[in-house]
């Protein structure tokens, strides 16, 4: 029997068990909650009794420190000769012409344009709509019910909070996180932050 | 004892005129970082004491000039931080790395402006100097030396750590309503962290406030010598650099070892250079979070707030993460201080009491004394 193992935490671990059970009832679906230490490490024994060749894996985790904790724990199972497997909602719309990288997540209700792009390890969220032509790259983050039009880039590792409404033909820098309910019809310089409890953009400088 | 700081000084737009004249356009105050202009043409620009000022760097020599075009007086450059040649955005006139009017496109055609005149015309600069990588502007045409403004252990101890600065910096800005006093008043107050900062700051670190009688009692007589020389002396005691408390419980961060540490000590580091700049490095030495004070109005101060490492030992791809979640942890103590001083603020009105003081504000004291002769005399610094 086939194996799919949902591990890390969060409510994308939930989520994805929920829907890998229902869906394929044939197949044995493992839920492991991996989570962070007091050192900020993940243990992974609870991986080792596990074989790679049985099966295939999901890993799920929040957007703490800019999606960079979810890939840590990707590369990790990746390192162990785990094969991820990427996370579509029955319910989500996606046309045929997407392409789709490995431990996507596209939640309920999602409906993604033609011609779309999602990179690997990117997470869009219940309800968010993307127009035609959108290219979420790798380790994204976009949450429920954002919206982002046509021909929009939205670079590495960047995170959209609810409320944020992106483009059309806009280009979001890597690093930024879009967290003011607002329209965003201009581009943004990478490693920009609109954090509600700020007034001002956070902007970083440098290398 | 009753404070020397009448209400007036907080409120008064006549006092803030007078506090721009006589002491920010006087003494030298923090620009700027020069981590963050590496290369030919990096820019910073900023407004201090009213004045649009841009900090370029022109093959390794960092100048400062009013950021003003001498043609239609609009800003040259525009952008909070950048690298482009200093050509003015309106009819490209550029400037050179003295503030020359290096050219005027169809300057013989249009303009009629003859050679002789084109070289008369320059830019206003300003006086800079750099202690490491801290940046200081002094807006006097005859600018005292920074050596009569900062003692010398305040200057070793910056130039020191900010050679350590990393050149990537987080900034932003937040508008508060209060006069800036306020907030130096406050950063020389070890009694409130238990207070205003008890689930946050107070849980990592234990700041003591302690007695001194001897300045307290000198901070009621009357400043012994008010001559300009005495009155720049005097101000050297208002700016401090030490490890001020020990860290409680020093926690080991997965960035400590992909950056070098400055210094050693597991302590809260305080750097504060009067009047409008203060550094902390909350974690020993690993990283420092620079608050530069912006005085806008009598009750609005702008609060300009940068997060950097020490020097990355090597690029890691989180780095600016890192740096996000310093700048939301010091949200919680900088918005619990702003939050309290704009209840402050918001309780001022002329007739309002002036302060009870504490002998432990010993230190405040001594300001007041200084700070009300420069406003109620026509003494200078």
């Amino acid at each position: 029997m086939k194996s799919r193992w949902v591990v890390g935490g969060g409510v994308c671990l939930e989520q994805v068990f929920g829907t890998w059970t229902r869906t394929y009832p044939e197949e044995q679906i493992q839920r492991i909650e991996l989570l962070p230490n007091d050192d900020y490490a993940f243990d992974l024994s609870a991986l080792n009794a596990l074989d790679p060749e049985l099966g295939t894996m999901f890993v799920a985790f929040d957007e703490r420190f800019g999606n960079f904790k979810r890939m840590e724990l990707m590369q990790l199972v990746m390192e162990k000769g785990f094969r991820l497997e990427r996370f579509v909602s029955p319910s989500a719309i996606v046309p045929p012409d997407a392409v789709i990288g490995p431990n996507v997540f596209i939640g309920e209700g999602v409906v993604i344009g033609i011609g779309g792009r999602i990179d690997f390890n990117t997470v869009i969220r219940d309800g968010a709509r993307l127009g035609a032509g959108v290219h979420l790259r790798s380790s994204c983050w976009l949450e429920t019910g954002v919206l982002v039009g046509d021909d929009t880039d939205i670079g590495a590792h960047s995170i959209l909070r609810i409320g944020a409404v992106v483009g059309p033909r806009v280009k979001i820098g890597k690093h930024c996180e879009l967290g003011w309910a607002r329209l965003y019809d201009q581009n943004i310089p990478a490693r920009t932050v609109f954090d509600t409890r700020y007034e001002e953009p956070i902007r970083v400088y440098g290398d | 004892m009753r404070s020397r700081m009448h209400p007036k000084f907080y409120l008064s737009q006549e006092i803030f005129e007078r506090e721009q004249n006589k002491i920010f356009r006087k003494v030298w105050l923090f620009a700027g970082l020069k981590t963050l202009l590496p290369k030919n043409n990096s820019f910073i620009t900023r407004k201090i004491s009213g004045i649009p000022v841009v900090i370029q760097n022109f093959n390794g020599e960092i100048r400062a000039f009013e950021n003003v075009c001498l043609h239609r007086n609009s800003l040259i450059q525009s952008e909070a931080v950048g690298c482009r040649p200093l050509v003015c955005p309106y009819h490209a006139w550029s400037y050179g790395e003295h503030g020359e009017v290096k050219n005027i496109p169809d300057c013989r055609s249009v303009y009629l402006i003859s050679k002789a005149e084109q070289q008369k015309m320059k830019l206003r600069e300003f006086s800079l100097r750099a202690i490491g990588n801290v940046l200081f502007i002094n807006l006097s045409e005859n600018p005292f030396p920074i050596g009569e403004q900062f003692r010398p252990h305040v200057i070793e101890m910056l130039e020191s750590s900010s050679n350590l600065y990393d050149s990537e910096v987080m900034q932003t800005t937040f508008h508060c309503k209060f006069n800036w006093k306020l907030a130096y008043e406050n950063l020389r107050d070890a009694n409130h962290p238990r207070f205003v900062h008890r689930t946050s700051l107070a849980n990592d670190v234990t700041f003591l406030p302690f007695v001194n009688t001897e300045r307290a009692a000198e901070g009621l007589r009357a400043l012994p010598d008010t001559s300009p020389a005495a009155l720049r002396e005097e101000m050297k005691r208002f700016s401090m650099a030490a490890a001020e408390a020990p860290l409680s419980n020093p926690k080991r961060l997965p960035f400590h070892d992909m950056v070098e540490r400055w210094g050693s000590e597991d302590s809260y580091y305080n750097w504060l250079a009067y009047p409008n700049m203060h550094i902390a490095s909350p974690n020993g030495g690993y990283s420092f979070t620079l608050e530069h004070h912006i005085p806008i109005a009598p009750d609005r101060t702008d609060l300009e707030i940068y997060w950097f490492t020490t020097r990355k030992k090597t690029k890691y791809a989180f780095s600016s993460w890192n740096l996000l979640s310093h700048m939301h942890g010091s949200r919680l103590v900088t918005g619990e201080d702003i939050a309290i001083m704009e209840k402050v603020q918001a309780a001022l009105h002329e007739a309002a009491p002036v302060p009870t003081q504490g002998e432990y504000e010993f230190q405040n004291r001594l300001v007041e004394r200084w700070y009300t002769l420069m406003m109620e005399t026509d003494h200078e610094i």
